[in-house]
Protein backbone atom coordinates (compact mmCIF):
# COMPACT_ATOMS: atom_id res chain seq x y z
CA UNK A 1 0.00 0.00 0.00
CA UNK A 2 1.43 3.34 -0.89
CA UNK A 3 2.58 5.28 1.80
CA UNK A 4 0.89 9.01 2.93
CA UNK A 5 2.50 12.15 3.62
CA UNK A 6 1.75 14.72 6.26
CA UNK A 7 2.09 18.25 5.82
CA UNK A 8 1.55 20.04 8.91
CA UNK A 9 0.70 24.12 8.85
CA UNK A 10 1.80 25.30 12.35
CA UNK A 11 0.36 28.74 12.14
CA UNK A 12 1.93 31.68 12.81
CA UNK A 13 1.48 33.66 16.08
CA UNK A 14 0.92 36.92 14.15
CA UNK A 15 -2.53 38.15 12.36
CA UNK A 16 -0.85 39.37 10.02
CA UNK A 17 -3.42 38.92 6.91
CA UNK A 18 -0.75 38.12 4.48
CA UNK A 19 0.75 35.47 6.50
CA UNK A 20 -2.65 33.73 7.07
CA UNK A 21 -3.98 33.93 3.76
CA UNK A 22 -0.44 32.05 2.42
CA UNK A 23 -1.38 29.56 5.39
CA UNK A 24 -5.03 28.85 4.04
CA UNK A 25 -3.82 28.76 0.34
CA UNK A 26 -1.54 26.15 0.95
CA UNK A 27 -3.93 24.32 2.84
CA UNK A 28 -6.58 24.81 -0.13
CA UNK A 29 -4.23 23.85 -2.41
CA UNK A 30 -3.03 20.66 -0.59
CA UNK A 31 -6.66 19.23 0.40
CA UNK A 32 -7.30 17.56 -2.81
CA UNK A 33 -3.56 16.28 -3.30
CA UNK A 34 -3.46 12.31 -3.31
CA UNK A 35 -1.71 11.20 -0.94
CA UNK A 36 -1.00 14.14 1.26
CA UNK A 37 -2.74 14.69 4.44
CA UNK A 38 -2.88 18.25 5.98
CA UNK A 39 -2.91 19.17 9.46
CA UNK A 40 -3.42 22.77 10.76
CA UNK A 41 -1.95 23.37 14.05
CA UNK A 42 -1.18 26.46 16.32
CA UNK A 43 2.51 27.77 16.27
CA UNK A 44 4.25 24.70 17.44
CA UNK A 45 6.87 26.03 19.45
CA UNK A 46 4.49 27.05 21.97
CA UNK A 47 2.42 23.91 22.28
CA UNK A 48 3.34 22.48 25.70
CA UNK A 49 3.45 18.65 26.55
CA UNK A 50 0.31 17.05 26.53
CA UNK A 51 -1.50 19.54 24.59
CA UNK A 52 -4.31 18.46 21.81
CA UNK A 53 -1.97 19.54 19.18
CA UNK A 54 0.99 17.85 20.71
CA UNK A 55 -0.55 14.54 20.69
CA UNK A 56 -2.16 15.17 17.43
CA UNK A 57 1.67 15.43 16.18
CA UNK A 58 2.47 12.70 18.13
CA UNK A 59 0.10 10.53 16.50
CA UNK A 60 1.10 11.54 13.17
CA UNK A 61 2.79 7.74 11.41
CA UNK A 62 4.84 8.34 8.45
CA UNK A 63 6.56 10.59 6.84
CA UNK A 64 6.21 14.45 7.45
CA UNK A 65 6.52 17.98 6.03
CA UNK A 66 6.76 20.51 8.71
CA UNK A 67 5.39 24.05 7.19
CA UNK A 68 6.24 26.67 10.06
CA UNK A 69 6.93 30.32 10.72
CA UNK A 70 10.25 28.63 12.00
CA UNK A 71 14.54 27.74 10.65
CA UNK A 72 13.87 24.25 9.59
CA UNK A 73 16.68 23.20 12.40
CA UNK A 74 14.66 24.93 14.98
CA UNK A 75 11.43 23.25 14.36
CA UNK A 76 13.08 19.71 13.72
CA UNK A 77 14.76 19.68 17.49
CA UNK A 78 11.88 21.63 19.06
CA UNK A 79 9.50 18.54 17.76
CA UNK A 80 12.20 15.98 18.68
CA UNK A 81 12.37 17.52 22.17
CA UNK A 82 8.38 16.40 22.54
CA UNK A 83 9.83 12.64 20.66
CA UNK A 84 8.67 13.66 17.33
CA UNK A 85 11.46 12.33 15.63
CA UNK A 86 12.63 11.12 12.07
CA UNK A 87 15.66 11.82 10.10
CA UNK A 88 16.41 15.47 9.04
CA UNK A 89 14.89 15.29 5.39
CA UNK A 90 16.53 18.04 2.52
CA UNK A 91 14.45 20.65 1.37
CA UNK A 92 15.50 22.28 -1.62
CA UNK A 93 13.10 25.59 -0.75
CA UNK A 94 15.67 27.52 1.09
CA UNK A 95 15.03 31.72 1.33
CA UNK A 96 17.20 34.30 -0.95
CA UNK A 97 19.93 34.78 1.53
CA UNK A 98 20.76 31.06 1.98
CA UNK A 99 20.51 30.33 -1.61
CA UNK A 100 24.48 31.14 -2.33
CA UNK A 101 24.90 28.31 0.95
CA UNK A 102 26.29 24.86 -0.81
CA UNK A 103 23.80 22.68 1.02
CA UNK A 104 23.97 24.21 4.50
CA UNK A 105 22.72 21.74 6.06
CA UNK A 106 24.79 18.99 4.49
CA UNK A 107 27.76 21.15 6.03
CA UNK A 108 26.38 21.02 9.71
CA UNK A 109 25.56 17.34 9.44
CA UNK A 110 29.07 16.43 8.69
CA UNK A 111 31.05 19.04 10.69
CA UNK A 112 35.15 18.46 9.38
CA UNK A 113 36.41 17.81 13.20
CA UNK A 114 36.49 14.72 14.92
CA UNK A 115 34.14 16.06 17.56
CA UNK A 116 31.55 13.36 18.98
CA UNK A 117 28.89 14.47 18.92
CA UNK A 118 25.50 12.87 20.51
CA UNK A 119 23.91 12.74 17.67
CA UNK A 120 20.60 11.74 16.90
CA UNK A 121 19.21 9.05 19.01
CA UNK A 122 15.92 6.46 19.02
CA UNK A 123 15.19 7.68 15.04
CA UNK A 124 12.08 5.88 13.97
CA UNK A 125 12.57 4.98 10.08
CA UNK A 126 10.76 8.19 8.42
CA UNK A 127 12.02 11.63 7.45
CA UNK A 128 11.03 15.25 8.68
CA UNK A 129 10.75 17.43 5.92
CA UNK A 130 11.05 21.20 7.70
CA UNK A 131 10.07 23.95 5.09
CA UNK A 132 10.47 27.98 6.60
CA UNK A 133 6.94 29.42 5.63
CA UNK A 134 9.25 32.91 5.52
CA UNK A 135 11.36 31.95 2.29
CA UNK A 136 8.43 32.55 -0.25
CA UNK A 137 5.26 34.71 -0.51
CA UNK A 138 3.71 32.61 -2.34
CA UNK A 139 1.64 29.30 -1.96
CA UNK A 140 2.72 27.87 -5.38
CA UNK A 141 6.35 26.87 -4.53
CA UNK A 142 5.71 25.41 -1.05
CA UNK A 143 3.16 23.42 -3.10
CA UNK A 144 5.51 22.42 -5.90
CA UNK A 145 8.11 21.72 -3.38
CA UNK A 146 5.91 19.05 -1.12
CA UNK A 147 4.93 17.34 -4.22
CA UNK A 148 8.39 16.67 -5.05
CA UNK A 149 9.24 15.43 -1.43
CA UNK A 150 5.76 13.07 -1.47
CA UNK A 151 7.08 11.52 -4.53
CA UNK A 152 10.45 11.06 -3.17
CA UNK A 153 8.86 9.91 0.18
CA UNK A 154 6.65 7.74 -1.64
CA UNK A 155 9.61 6.22 -4.02
CA UNK A 156 12.04 5.63 -1.01
CA UNK A 157 9.42 3.42 0.43
CA UNK A 158 7.35 1.84 -1.91
CA UNK A 159 7.89 -0.46 -4.48
CA UNK A 160 6.28 1.28 -8.46
CA UNK A 161 4.40 -1.49 -8.54
CA UNK A 162 1.79 -0.86 -6.29
CA UNK A 163 2.58 2.82 -5.73
CA UNK A 164 -0.51 4.45 -8.23
CA UNK A 165 -3.43 5.78 -5.40
CA UNK A 166 -5.19 7.52 -7.96
CA UNK A 167 -7.54 4.69 -9.06
CA UNK A 168 -8.60 3.35 -5.59
CA UNK A 169 -11.11 6.13 -5.11
CA UNK A 170 -12.26 8.74 -6.65
CA UNK A 171 -10.84 11.78 -4.40
CA UNK A 172 -14.09 12.03 -2.05
CA UNK A 173 -12.23 10.48 0.96
CA UNK A 174 -8.93 12.39 0.34
CA UNK A 175 -8.51 13.21 3.86
CA UNK A 176 -10.91 11.09 6.34
CA UNK A 177 -8.59 7.88 7.22
CA UNK A 178 -5.75 10.55 9.01
CA UNK A 179 -8.51 12.88 10.58
CA UNK A 180 -9.96 8.84 12.46
CA UNK A 181 -6.55 7.98 12.91
CA UNK A 182 -5.18 11.07 15.01
CA UNK A 183 -8.32 11.92 16.57
CA UNK A 184 -9.28 8.60 17.77
CA UNK A 185 -5.80 8.39 19.04
CA UNK A 186 -5.35 12.10 20.42
CA UNK A 187 -6.78 12.84 23.51
CA UNK A 188 -8.37 9.94 25.20
CA UNK A 189 -5.67 7.13 24.40
CA UNK A 190 -2.29 8.88 25.88
CA UNK A 191 0.34 8.38 23.37
CA UNK A 192 -2.07 9.47 20.51
CA UNK A 193 -0.29 6.59 18.12
CA UNK A 194 -3.81 5.62 16.93
CA UNK A 195 -4.61 2.28 14.91
CA UNK A 196 -2.46 2.46 12.04
CA UNK A 197 -3.10 4.30 8.71
CA UNK A 198 -5.80 1.63 7.66
CA UNK A 199 -8.82 2.88 8.97
CA UNK A 200 -11.28 2.07 6.25
CA UNK A 201 -11.73 5.13 4.23
CA UNK A 202 -16.04 4.47 4.05
CA UNK A 203 -16.44 5.19 7.87
CA UNK A 204 -17.29 8.81 7.86
CA UNK A 205 -18.07 8.87 11.64
CA UNK A 206 -15.02 8.83 13.73
CA UNK A 207 -14.93 6.84 16.84
CA UNK A 208 -13.92 10.57 18.94
CA UNK A 209 -17.76 11.41 18.12
CA UNK A 210 -17.37 14.68 20.33
CA UNK A 211 -14.58 15.47 19.28
CA UNK A 212 -15.64 19.34 17.61
CA UNK A 213 -11.84 19.19 15.31
CA UNK A 214 -13.62 17.05 12.44
CA UNK A 215 -14.31 18.03 9.25
CA UNK A 216 -15.11 15.63 7.35
CA UNK A 217 -12.99 15.61 4.61
CA UNK A 218 -11.37 18.46 5.38
CA UNK A 219 -7.78 19.01 7.30
CA UNK A 220 -7.59 18.52 10.58
CA UNK A 221 -8.13 21.55 12.52
CA UNK A 222 -6.32 21.89 16.17
CA UNK A 223 -7.88 24.93 17.87
CA UNK A 224 -6.62 26.25 20.48
CA UNK A 225 -4.44 29.22 21.53
CA UNK A 226 -1.84 28.17 23.65
CA UNK A 227 0.02 30.61 26.26
CA UNK A 228 3.82 32.04 24.41
CA UNK A 229 6.50 29.85 25.58
CA UNK A 230 10.27 30.47 25.75
CA UNK A 231 12.62 27.62 26.16
CA UNK A 232 16.04 26.64 24.31
CA UNK A 233 16.17 23.67 22.01
CA UNK A 234 19.01 21.51 21.92
CA UNK A 235 20.63 20.81 17.96
CA UNK A 236 21.62 17.21 18.85
CA UNK A 237 23.82 16.77 15.43
CA UNK A 238 26.17 19.47 16.99
CA UNK A 239 25.66 18.92 20.82
CA UNK A 240 28.88 17.44 21.70
CA UNK A 241 27.51 16.99 25.34
CA UNK A 242 30.10 19.49 27.02
CA UNK A 243 28.08 20.45 29.96
CA UNK A 244 28.75 24.04 29.53
CA UNK A 245 25.08 25.12 29.40
CA UNK A 246 24.14 22.99 32.51
CA UNK A 247 26.95 24.72 34.43
CA UNK A 248 26.25 28.20 33.31
CA UNK A 249 22.53 28.40 33.49
CA UNK A 250 21.75 28.99 37.06
CA UNK A 251 17.64 28.64 36.66
CA UNK A 252 17.24 24.64 36.82
CA UNK A 253 16.85 24.55 32.70
CA UNK A 254 18.83 21.84 32.21
CA UNK A 255 19.70 18.46 33.18
CA UNK A 256 20.66 15.04 31.96
CA UNK A 257 19.19 11.74 30.79
CA UNK A 258 19.41 8.47 32.13
CA UNK A 259 22.81 8.21 29.57
CA UNK A 260 24.40 11.37 31.14
CA UNK A 261 23.42 13.16 27.49
CA UNK A 262 21.96 16.82 28.55
CA UNK A 263 18.95 17.46 27.88
CA UNK A 264 16.17 20.87 28.40
CA UNK A 265 14.70 19.12 31.76
CA UNK A 266 12.69 22.35 32.73
CA UNK A 267 12.25 24.30 29.49
CA UNK A 268 9.37 26.65 31.60
CA UNK A 269 11.91 27.53 34.21
CA UNK A 270 13.52 29.35 31.10
CA UNK A 271 13.49 33.19 31.64
CA UNK A 272 11.78 34.77 28.87
CA UNK A 273 13.66 37.01 27.03
CA UNK A 274 16.47 35.79 27.69
CA UNK A 275 19.20 33.58 25.22
CA UNK A 276 22.58 33.27 27.16
CA UNK A 277 23.57 29.82 27.39
CA UNK A 278 22.94 29.82 23.32
CA UNK A 279 25.59 32.51 23.61
CA UNK A 280 28.26 29.89 25.65
CA UNK A 281 27.62 26.96 23.55
CA UNK A 282 31.00 26.38 22.12
CA UNK A 283 28.99 24.79 19.13
CA UNK A 284 25.82 27.06 18.84
CA UNK A 285 23.77 23.71 19.12
CA UNK A 286 21.29 25.85 21.38
CA UNK A 287 18.59 27.16 19.54
CA UNK A 288 15.48 29.94 20.79
CA UNK A 289 13.89 29.23 17.87
CA UNK A 290 12.26 32.95 18.53
CA UNK A 291 15.08 35.14 19.24
CA UNK A 292 15.68 38.25 16.57
CA UNK A 293 19.46 37.22 16.14
CA UNK A 294 19.09 34.39 12.82
CA UNK A 295 22.03 32.56 14.52
CA UNK A 296 20.29 31.80 17.86
CA UNK A 297 17.20 31.42 16.15
CA UNK A 298 18.46 28.40 14.38
CA UNK A 299 19.63 29.59 11.12
CA UNK A 300 21.13 27.14 8.83
CA UNK A 301 24.03 28.84 8.28
CA UNK A 302 26.88 28.13 10.07
CA UNK A 303 28.22 30.24 12.77
CA UNK A 304 30.20 32.92 10.51
CA UNK A 305 32.61 33.87 13.26
CA UNK A 306 35.56 31.83 11.32
CA UNK A 307 34.41 33.22 7.71
CA UNK A 308 34.09 37.33 8.86
CA UNK A 309 35.20 39.68 11.33
CA UNK A 310 32.45 41.33 13.37
CA UNK A 311 33.87 44.60 13.98
CA UNK A 312 30.81 45.02 16.43
CA UNK A 313 33.66 44.48 19.00
CA UNK A 314 36.23 46.70 18.05
CA UNK A 315 33.53 49.37 18.37
CA UNK A 316 33.07 48.72 22.08
CA UNK A 317 30.31 45.48 21.80
CA UNK A 318 30.89 43.22 24.65
CA UNK A 319 31.92 39.49 24.12
CA UNK A 320 29.28 36.86 23.46
CA UNK A 321 30.15 35.10 27.29
CA UNK A 322 30.18 38.89 28.23
CA UNK A 323 26.69 39.40 27.04
CA UNK A 324 25.67 36.67 27.84
CA UNK A 325 26.54 36.95 31.95
CA UNK A 326 24.99 40.19 31.31
CA UNK A 327 21.82 38.76 30.36
CA UNK A 328 21.98 35.95 33.09
CA UNK A 329 22.92 38.73 35.81
CA UNK A 330 19.84 40.89 34.83
CA UNK A 331 17.38 37.52 35.19
CA UNK A 332 18.96 36.89 38.69
CA UNK A 333 17.91 40.09 39.95
CA UNK A 334 14.41 40.12 38.24
CA UNK A 335 13.79 37.10 40.66
CA UNK A 336 15.59 38.44 43.31
CA UNK A 337 18.79 36.81 43.00
CA UNK A 338 22.93 38.23 43.39
CA UNK A 339 24.37 38.98 40.21
CA UNK A 340 27.44 36.81 39.59
CA UNK A 341 29.30 38.59 36.80
CA UNK A 342 31.76 35.93 35.34
CA UNK A 343 32.60 34.31 38.55
CA UNK A 344 30.20 31.43 37.85
CA UNK A 345 29.78 28.16 35.47
CA UNK A 346 31.83 30.72 32.33
CA UNK A 347 33.07 28.28 29.68
CA UNK A 348 36.39 26.67 30.65
CA UNK A 349 37.59 27.33 26.74
CA UNK A 350 37.89 30.90 28.47
CA UNK A 351 40.30 29.63 31.30
CA UNK A 352 43.97 30.88 30.23
CA UNK A 353 43.00 33.44 27.76
CA UNK A 354 44.80 36.26 29.81
CA UNK A 355 48.06 34.08 29.88
CA UNK A 356 48.02 34.45 25.81
CA UNK A 357 49.89 37.09 24.48
CA UNK A 358 48.32 39.98 23.21
CA UNK A 359 47.98 40.09 19.93
CA UNK A 360 47.17 43.13 17.59
CA UNK A 361 43.43 43.23 18.29
CA UNK A 362 44.42 43.05 21.90
CA UNK A 363 46.43 46.00 21.49
CA UNK A 364 43.37 48.11 19.68
CA UNK A 365 40.97 47.19 22.04
CA UNK A 366 43.19 48.12 24.69
CA UNK A 367 43.85 51.84 23.10
CA UNK A 368 40.07 52.16 22.24
CA UNK A 369 39.58 51.17 25.92
CA UNK A 370 41.54 54.16 27.28
CA UNK A 371 39.91 56.76 24.72
CA UNK A 372 36.56 55.80 27.17
CA UNK A 373 34.63 56.31 24.86
CA UNK B 1 -16.46 64.06 29.38
CA UNK B 2 -12.76 64.44 29.04
CA UNK B 3 -11.28 66.81 27.39
CA UNK B 4 -8.86 66.44 23.88
CA UNK B 5 -5.90 68.10 22.22
CA UNK B 6 -5.41 66.76 19.07
CA UNK B 7 -2.42 67.15 16.77
CA UNK B 8 -2.48 67.12 13.20
CA UNK B 9 -0.60 64.66 11.25
CA UNK B 10 -0.94 65.60 7.22
CA UNK B 11 -4.58 65.18 7.70
CA UNK B 12 -5.29 62.87 10.30
CA UNK B 13 -6.62 64.73 13.56
CA UNK B 14 -4.25 62.09 16.60
CA UNK B 15 -6.45 62.55 19.85
CA UNK B 16 -4.61 63.51 22.59
CA UNK B 17 -6.83 63.10 25.73
CA UNK B 18 -6.08 64.98 28.98
CA UNK B 19 -6.84 62.95 31.75
CA UNK B 20 -3.38 61.34 31.76
CA UNK B 21 0.28 61.86 30.33
CA UNK B 22 2.37 60.81 27.93
CA UNK B 23 6.13 59.58 27.58
CA UNK B 24 8.39 60.27 24.55
CA UNK B 25 8.44 57.12 23.20
CA UNK B 26 4.33 57.85 22.30
CA UNK B 27 2.56 55.70 24.96
CA UNK B 28 -0.16 57.16 27.49
CA UNK B 29 -0.03 56.63 31.27
CA UNK B 30 -2.90 56.77 33.45
CA UNK B 31 -2.48 55.49 37.00
CA UNK B 32 -4.06 52.06 37.41
CA UNK B 33 -7.52 51.13 38.04
CA UNK B 34 -6.67 48.89 40.87
CA UNK B 35 -4.57 51.54 42.55
CA UNK B 36 -7.24 52.72 44.42
CA UNK B 37 -7.51 49.64 45.95
CA UNK B 38 -5.81 49.58 49.43
CA UNK B 39 -4.63 46.15 49.03
CA UNK B 40 -1.22 47.70 47.16
CA UNK B 41 1.23 48.95 49.52
CA UNK B 42 4.13 50.41 47.14
CA UNK B 43 6.52 52.74 47.07
CA UNK B 44 5.99 53.51 43.33
CA UNK B 45 2.33 54.11 41.97
CA UNK B 46 0.96 51.57 39.42
CA UNK B 47 0.93 53.12 36.07
CA UNK B 48 -1.12 51.93 32.74
CA UNK B 49 0.25 52.24 29.61
CA UNK B 50 -0.54 51.89 25.96
CA UNK B 51 0.20 53.60 22.41
CA UNK B 52 -0.94 57.13 21.58
CA UNK B 53 -2.99 58.17 18.72
CA UNK B 54 0.40 59.04 17.24
CA UNK B 55 1.67 55.96 18.01
CA UNK B 56 -1.15 54.00 16.15
CA UNK B 57 -1.39 55.86 13.29
CA UNK B 58 2.22 55.23 12.64
CA UNK B 59 1.85 51.90 13.19
CA UNK B 60 -1.58 51.19 11.51
CA UNK B 61 -3.42 47.41 11.65
CA UNK B 62 -1.24 45.45 14.76
CA UNK B 63 -0.89 42.17 13.13
CA UNK B 64 1.14 40.95 15.97
CA UNK B 65 2.24 41.76 19.39
CA UNK B 66 5.27 39.45 21.71
CA UNK B 67 6.87 40.40 24.87
CA UNK B 68 10.53 39.40 25.92
CA UNK B 69 10.18 40.00 29.29
CA UNK B 70 8.00 38.20 32.11
CA UNK B 71 5.62 40.21 34.35
CA UNK B 72 7.56 41.28 37.41
CA UNK B 73 10.66 42.39 36.12
CA UNK B 74 12.44 45.29 37.08
CA UNK B 75 12.97 47.63 34.12
CA UNK B 76 15.38 50.17 33.80
CA UNK B 77 13.65 53.36 31.17
CA UNK B 78 14.52 52.43 27.89
CA UNK B 79 15.08 48.82 28.22
CA UNK B 80 13.64 46.67 24.94
CA UNK B 81 11.11 45.06 26.30
CA UNK B 82 9.20 43.24 23.35
CA UNK B 83 8.24 44.03 19.46
CA UNK B 84 5.68 44.71 17.22
CA UNK B 85 4.56 44.45 14.04
CA UNK B 86 1.83 46.08 12.23
CA UNK B 87 0.45 46.66 8.37
CA UNK B 88 3.01 49.52 7.93
CA UNK B 89 5.58 48.89 10.78
CA UNK B 90 8.02 46.77 12.39
CA UNK B 91 9.27 47.64 16.22
CA UNK B 92 11.37 46.67 18.94
CA UNK B 93 9.53 48.39 22.19
CA UNK B 94 11.10 49.96 24.69
CA UNK B 95 10.31 50.79 29.04
CA UNK B 96 9.07 54.54 29.02
CA UNK B 97 9.83 54.41 32.54
CA UNK B 98 11.83 52.71 34.77
CA UNK B 99 10.60 50.52 37.46
CA UNK B 100 8.58 46.88 37.87
CA UNK B 101 6.19 46.10 34.78
CA UNK B 102 3.72 44.16 36.89
CA UNK B 103 1.15 43.46 34.31
CA UNK B 104 1.09 42.76 30.28
CA UNK B 105 -2.48 42.65 29.14
CA UNK B 106 -2.88 39.53 27.98
CA UNK B 107 -5.68 39.60 25.67
CA UNK B 108 -3.77 41.89 22.99
CA UNK B 109 -1.88 38.33 22.58
CA UNK B 110 -4.30 36.55 20.71
CA UNK B 111 -5.84 39.34 19.70
CA UNK B 112 -3.61 42.74 19.06
CA UNK B 113 -6.62 44.38 17.29
CA UNK B 114 -8.08 45.79 20.45
CA UNK B 115 -5.12 48.27 19.75
CA UNK B 116 -6.64 49.84 16.90
CA UNK B 117 -10.10 49.66 18.33
CA UNK B 118 -9.78 51.17 21.60
CA UNK B 119 -6.64 52.53 22.11
CA UNK B 120 -6.98 54.79 25.17
CA UNK B 121 -9.23 51.89 27.03
CA UNK B 122 -8.77 48.41 26.24
CA UNK B 123 -6.26 48.59 24.31
CA UNK B 124 -3.61 49.14 26.95
CA UNK B 125 -0.20 47.37 26.71
CA UNK B 126 1.55 46.84 30.50
CA UNK B 127 1.73 48.15 33.79
CA UNK B 128 4.86 49.32 35.68
CA UNK B 129 4.75 50.57 39.45
CA UNK B 130 7.38 52.97 39.25
CA UNK B 131 8.11 56.79 39.14
CA UNK B 132 6.11 58.59 36.28
CA UNK B 133 7.42 62.12 37.14
CA UNK B 134 9.04 62.31 34.39
CA UNK B 135 6.41 61.49 31.74
CA UNK B 136 5.38 64.77 29.76
CA UNK B 137 2.29 66.69 30.85
CA UNK B 138 -0.92 66.44 27.50
CA UNK B 139 0.86 70.21 26.35
CA UNK B 140 4.09 68.97 27.18
CA UNK B 141 3.58 65.82 24.53
CA UNK B 142 1.91 68.61 22.49
CA UNK B 143 5.40 70.19 21.81
CA UNK B 144 7.26 67.14 21.82
CA UNK B 145 5.43 65.83 18.79
CA UNK B 146 5.77 68.93 16.64
CA UNK B 147 9.66 68.07 16.47
CA UNK B 148 8.97 64.28 16.50
CA UNK B 149 6.62 64.55 13.21
CA UNK B 150 9.32 65.91 11.36
CA UNK B 151 11.62 63.27 12.19
CA UNK B 152 9.18 60.49 11.43
CA UNK B 153 8.05 62.61 7.74
CA UNK B 154 11.93 62.38 7.18
CA UNK B 155 12.61 58.80 8.00
CA UNK B 156 9.18 57.32 6.11
CA UNK B 157 10.37 59.17 3.07
CA UNK B 158 13.77 58.18 3.49
CA UNK B 159 12.98 54.77 4.13
CA UNK B 160 10.47 54.15 0.97
CA UNK B 161 13.40 56.04 -0.92
CA UNK B 162 15.26 53.04 -0.47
Amino acid sequence: MARRITVVVSQGQSANPDKRKLEEDLVAALLFEQGIEVAVIPHLYDLAPGSTGMLCLQGIPGDMVVLSWLFPRAAHWTLDRSGIRGRFGQTLLVSDEEEDEDEPEEAAETAADDKQRVGPRNLPNRTMYHVDLRSRNQAAPFVDEIKRIASESTVQTVSLGSWPLSSTSGGSTVSSPLVINVLGGSPANGNGNGTGSTAAPSSDVPPAVENPLITPGGPIRIEETPARRWYPVIDYSRCTNCMECIDFCLFGVYGVDGQETILVEQPDNCRKGCPACSRVCPENAIIFPQHKTPAIAGSPVENAGGLKIDLSQLFGAPSAIEIAAQERDGELVAVGREAVGLTVGIPKRQEGKQAEPKDDLDSLMDQLDSLEL
Amino acid sequence: MSEELVFMMGQFAARVPTDRRYSKNHMWAKPSARETSSERQTNGSELRFGFSAYAVRLLQDVYFLDWTVDAGTVLRERQEIGSIESSKAESSLYAPIAGRLTEFNQSLLSDPSTINVDLYGDGWLFAIEGDGESLLYPEEYLVHLEAAWKIAERTIKGQMNE
